[in-house]
C-alpha cells in the first residue's frame, strides 16, 4: 500500500481531479476576469478594447476604490483579532473546565453551521432601532439615550459592527480547532513546567501555545485569506453603507459589475483583489517563516 | 506519449461533459418542441417568489391555457433583483430568452430589442382590440423611448399614494391631508411634537428614498428632468425642481421625520411598521391593499396624492401610475401557440390581476364586486391618466444610478448637506 503511493502515477491520479477543478474553476475565472478588465464592457453588447484605461482610471482616479482597500485591511484585522485570539482564548477556556465542556463546544459552534444570510437576519433584528431590537432594548436600562442608538446605518461603525457578526459566526470553527490541537499538547509538558514552578499561565504561554504555533499560523491565514474576500455580511447587512462608510474591495466589484454593469472596471477590480490577496498572503507567510519550522 | 493521451483524453471528457451541462441550461430557456416540430412547452422567467404578483397571475393563466392546450408550463423565478438582471443578461447575451420573461423599460428592454427578441406588444394588443382598453398612464410608461412603439406587457395597474392614520392627524390637530409639501413639512413637525413617528420609509431600499427626490421633479417636468440629467442637458443645479427635491429629502430625513434608524429598515419591515401602527404617513399604493384593507375598512387610515411644489407649475397627475415590473415576448420563439397565448392572456387578464394577484388591471375594465373598499375608492384618481410616473431607474444610466443611491442616502442622515450632494450628482454625467 505504501509502496502505491510512492508512485509518481498513483500521486497524479490523486492530484489531477482536484487540478482540474481548480483550473477550471479558479485559474480560468481569473484568467478571464484579466481578459475583461481590458474592456469597457456593460455585460450586454459590444465590447470595447481600452488597454489599461480601468485599471489607470482604479489606481488615480478612484478615491472609493482606495477607502474599500482601507476597509478591508481594517476589516481584516477585526477578523483576525476575533476569530483566531477569540478562538485561541475560548478554546483555552474550554479545554480548562471539566463540566458541560460538550454542551458549550456545541452552542458556540452553532452560528458557524447558520447559514450567514440567517445570520445577517437575526443581527438586523438584534441590532434594529425601530422597532427597538433587543440590543437596544437592553442598553436603554443602562442610558436611555442609546435605544435609539444605530449600529448598522451609523457611517461611523457599520464597518466594525459587520466584521463582529463575521467574526461572531466563525469564532467557534477556530475555537474548535485550537481545542482540537490544545488537548493535542503532551501533558508531561504541562506538567514539567507546573514542577518547575510555572503558573497556569505561564504554562500556556510559554509551552502550551508555542507549541501549537503552527496551528496559529495556519488559522490566521485562513481568516486573513477569508476576510480579504468577505462579501456577503457587507452587502446583506449594510449593503457596503451608508455611502461607501462599510464598503469591501468584494462588495465595491460586485456593485460596479453587476449593479453599474462596468463588467470591464469591475473585472480589474477583481483583479486587483486577487493581487492584494496574493501579496498580504506572501508577506503573511514571509513574517511567520512560511510554515518552514512546522 | 502514452501518458499524455490519458491525460487528453481526460480532458476531452471533462470538456463533453461541461459542453452537456451548458446544452442542458440552454435548451431549458428555449422553446421546447417535440419531434414533430410543434411545442410542447411555454417557459417563462420572472422576477420575484410565488408569492409576488407577476408569478401570481402568470402562473394561473399558463396553468390554464397549458391544461387546455395540453402543453406543459415553466417558470424560472430569481427573487433578488440585481441576481435576476444578471440572469437576463445571461439570457440575452446567449440568444437564449425564454418564450415571455421579466423585463423593466429601459436599459434591458433596449439589450433584448438590440438583439430583435421582442415581440412588439403595441402591434399585438391593437390585433386583438385591446389597445383600446388599455390605461393611457400604462401606456406612456411602456412607450419604447426611441421609438414610440410599446413592446412590453404591463404587470398589472400600481397607482402610488400617501396613507395616514387619522387618529394622529387628529391628536395633531391636522385637519385637512396636506396639498404642498410646504403643508406636509408643516404636518410633520406638529406629529414630530406629538412624539409620534411623521414618516415611515423603507430606506434601506432605494426606490424608498428615490421616490423622495423625484416628486418634485415629476409634478413639475413630468421626465424632462430626468431625460435630460442623464443626457447631460439639465443638472440639479440648474433646475429648480430637482433643488427643491434635495432639500426637500435634506430636510425630511434630517429634522427627524423618518423613522429613527430608517436607513437600515427595508421596505417590507416599513409595511410591517406603518400597518403594524407605527408613524402616521406611509408612501404606499396599491401594491398593499391587502394590508391596508383592514384599517382602512375601519376608518383608521386615510389617503393622499402627490403633494404640489408650492411656487412652480404641477401637472394635474398627482398619482404616480406605473406597470411594475412588465414583461416582454421572445420574438425567436413567438409561434401561433404564443400568439393563442396572447390573446387569451390578455382576455383573462383582468380576472388574474383582481382575483389572484390583487392588483388593478391595466385595462379600462369594470372593478368585479367583492373587492376591498381601498380599490373602489382609488380607482377615480387614476381613471383617466395619461402621464405615468417616471422611474428614475428606468432612465438613468446604471452606473450613475448606484451612485445617485450612495449619495440620497448620505443625504437623508446628514452625512452630507444639498449643496454637496448637488455637486457630486451633478458630476456623475457628462454635459
Amino acid at each position: 500500500m505504501q509502496k502505491a503511493f510512492g508512485k509518481k502515477s498513483v500521486i497524479f491520479l490523486f492530484i489531477f481531479p482536484a487540478f482540474l477543478i481548480y483550473t477550471a474553476f479558479v485559474i480560468v475565472s481569473i484568467v478571464w476576469a484579466g481578459y475583461y478588465s481590458f474592456f469597457d464592457w456593460s455585460g450586454v453588447g459590444e465590447k470595447v478594447f481600452v488597454g489599461f484605461k480601468n485599471y489607470i482610471e482604479l489606481l488615480t482616479q478612484d478615491d472609493v476604490f482606495r477607502s474599500t482597500v482601507w476597509h478591508t485591511l481594517i476589516y481584516t484585522v477585526i477578523n483576525v483579532a476575533i476569530q483566531v485570539f477569540g478562538g485561541l482564548l475560548f478554546a483555552i477556556l474550554l479545554s480548562r473546565i471539566k463540566k458541560g465542556r460538550v454542551a458549550l463546544q456545541t452552542l458556540y459552534y452553532i452560528p458557524v453551521v447558520i447559514s450567514s444570510v440567517a445570520i445577517c437576519q437575526i443581527f438586523t433584528k438584534l441590532l434594529s432601532v425601530t422597532p427597538t431590537g433587543i440590543v437596544n432594548q437592553v442598553l436603554s436600562f443602562i442610558d436611555p439615550s442609546l435605544k435609539l442608538m444605530e449600529w448598522i446605518s451609523n457611517p461611523q461603525i457599520s464597518l466594525y459592527v459587520t466584521a463582529f457578526v463575521e467574526a461572531y459566526k466563525y469564532l467557534g470553527l477556530y475555537m474548535v480547532i485550537f481545542y482540537a490541537a490544545l488537548i493535542g499538547v503532551p501533558d508531561e509538558l504541562g506538567e514539567a513546567a507546573l514542577i518547575d514552578g510555572a503558573s497556569t499561565w505561564q504554562e500556556y504561554l510559554y509551552v502550551r501555545i508555542p507549541y501549537i504555533k503552527p496551528v496559529i499560523i495556519a488559522n490566521c491565514l485562513l481568516v486573513l485569506n477569508g476576510s480579504l474576500r468577505s462579501f456577503e455580511f457587507s452587502y446583506l447587512l449594510t449593503h457596503g453603507g451608508p455611502g461607501n462608510a462599510s464598503e469591501l474591495m468584494t462588495t465595491y466589484m460586485y456593485k460596479q459589475a453587476f449593479s453599474s454593469m462596468k463588467y470591464g472596471y469591475g473585472s480589474s477590480v477583481a483583479i486587483m483583489i486577487v493581487i492584494i490577496c496574493m501579496v498580504v498572503g506572501m508577506l503573511f507567510r514571509k513574517f511567520t517563516g512560511g510554515g518552514d519550522d512546522e | 506519449m502514452r501518458k499524455m493521451k490519458k491525460v487528453l483524453s481526460l480532458a476531452m471528457t471533462a470538456a463533453m461533459t461541461a459542453s452537456l451541462l451548458t446544452g442542458m441550461g440552454a435548451v431549458t430557456a428555449s422553446a421546447k418542441k417535440s419531434d414533430d416540430g410543434k411545442r410542447t412547452k411555454i417557459t417563462a422567467l420572472l422576477k420575484g417568489t410565488e408569492s409576488t404578483e407577476q408569478y401570481k397571475t402568470f402562473d394561473y393563466l399558463l396553468k390554464n391555457f397549458c391544461d387546455e392546450k395540453g402543453l406543459d408550463y415553466e417558470i424560472e423565478l430569481v427573487n433578488d433583483m440585481q441576481d435576476y438582471f444578471t440572469k437576463l443578461q445571461m439570457y440575452i447575451n446567449s440568444d437564449t430568452l425564454p418564450d415571455i420573461f421579466g423585463c423593466p423599460n429601459g436599459t434591458l428592454s433596449k439589450a433584448c430589442k438590440d438583439i430583435d427578441a421582442l415581440v412588439n406588444v403595441g402591434d399585438e394588443l391593437e390585433r386583438n382590440g385591446y389597445d383600446e382598453k388599455l390605461n393611457g398612464a400604462i401606456r406612456d410608461f411602456l412607450t419604447d423611448a426611441d421609438d414610440g412603439n410599446m413592446y412590453l406587457f404591463p404587470q398589472g395597474l400600481y397607482c402610488e399614494y400617501f396613507m395616514y392614520r387619522k387618529d394622529i392627524f387628529e391628536k395633531a390637530g391636522i385637519k385637512d391631508a396636506p396639498t404642498t409639501w410646504e403643508e406636509f413639512e408643516e404636518d410633520c413637525q406638529k406629529i414630530a411634537d406629538q412624539g409620534e413617528i411623521p414618516v415611515i420609509v423603507g430606506g434601506s431600499d432605494a426606490w424608498q428614498l428615490m421616490r423622495y427626490l423625484s416628486f418634485s421633479p415629476w409634478r413639475v417636468t413630468g421626465s424632462e428632468f430626468i431625460e435630460g440629467y442623464q443626457a447631460g442637458t439639465d443638472s440639479f443645479s440648474d433646475n429648480e425642481s430637482a433643488k427643491y427635491a434635495v432639500n426637500l429629502l435634506s430636510d425630511l430625513g434630517t429634522k427627524g421625520y423618518f423613522e429613527p434608524g430608517f436607513a437600515s429598515v427595508d421596505f417590507t419591515s416599513a409595511c410591517n411598521l406603518f400597518f403594524g401602527g407605527s408613524g402616521a404617513i406611509f408612501y404606499t399604493g396599491s401594491g398593499q391593499i391587502s394590508l391596508a384593507e383592514e384599517m382602512y375598512d375601519n376608518g383608521e387610515l386615510g389617503f393622499f396624492p402627490v403633494p404640489d411644489t408650492e411656487g412652480m407649475d404641477n401637472m394635474s397627475t398627482n398619482v404616480p401610475v406605473h406597470a411594475g415590473f412588465a414583461e416582454g415576448f421572445n420574438k425567436a420563439t413567438y409561434d401561433d401557440t404564443m400568439q393563442e397565448f396572447f390573446d387569451y392572456m390578455c382576455e383573462n387578464f383582468t380576472d388574474a390581476c383582481y382575483n389572484q394577484a390583487q392588483v388593478f388591471s391595466p385595462f379600462n375594465e369594470e372593478l368585479p364586486e367583492g373587492l376591498p373598499q381601498l380599490y373602489y375608492d382609488t380607482q377615480p384618481m387614476f381613471e383617466d391618466a395619461e402621464t405615468a410616473w417616471t422611474s428614475w431607474d428606468d432612465k438613468l444610466d446604471s452606473d450613475v444610478m448606484t451612485k445617485i443611491v450612495d449619495e440620497q442616502q448620505q443625504l437623508a442622515q446628514g452625512i452630507i448637506k444639498p449643496d454637496e450632494f448637488i455637486k457630486t450628482c451633478d458630476s456623475l454625467v457628462k454635459k
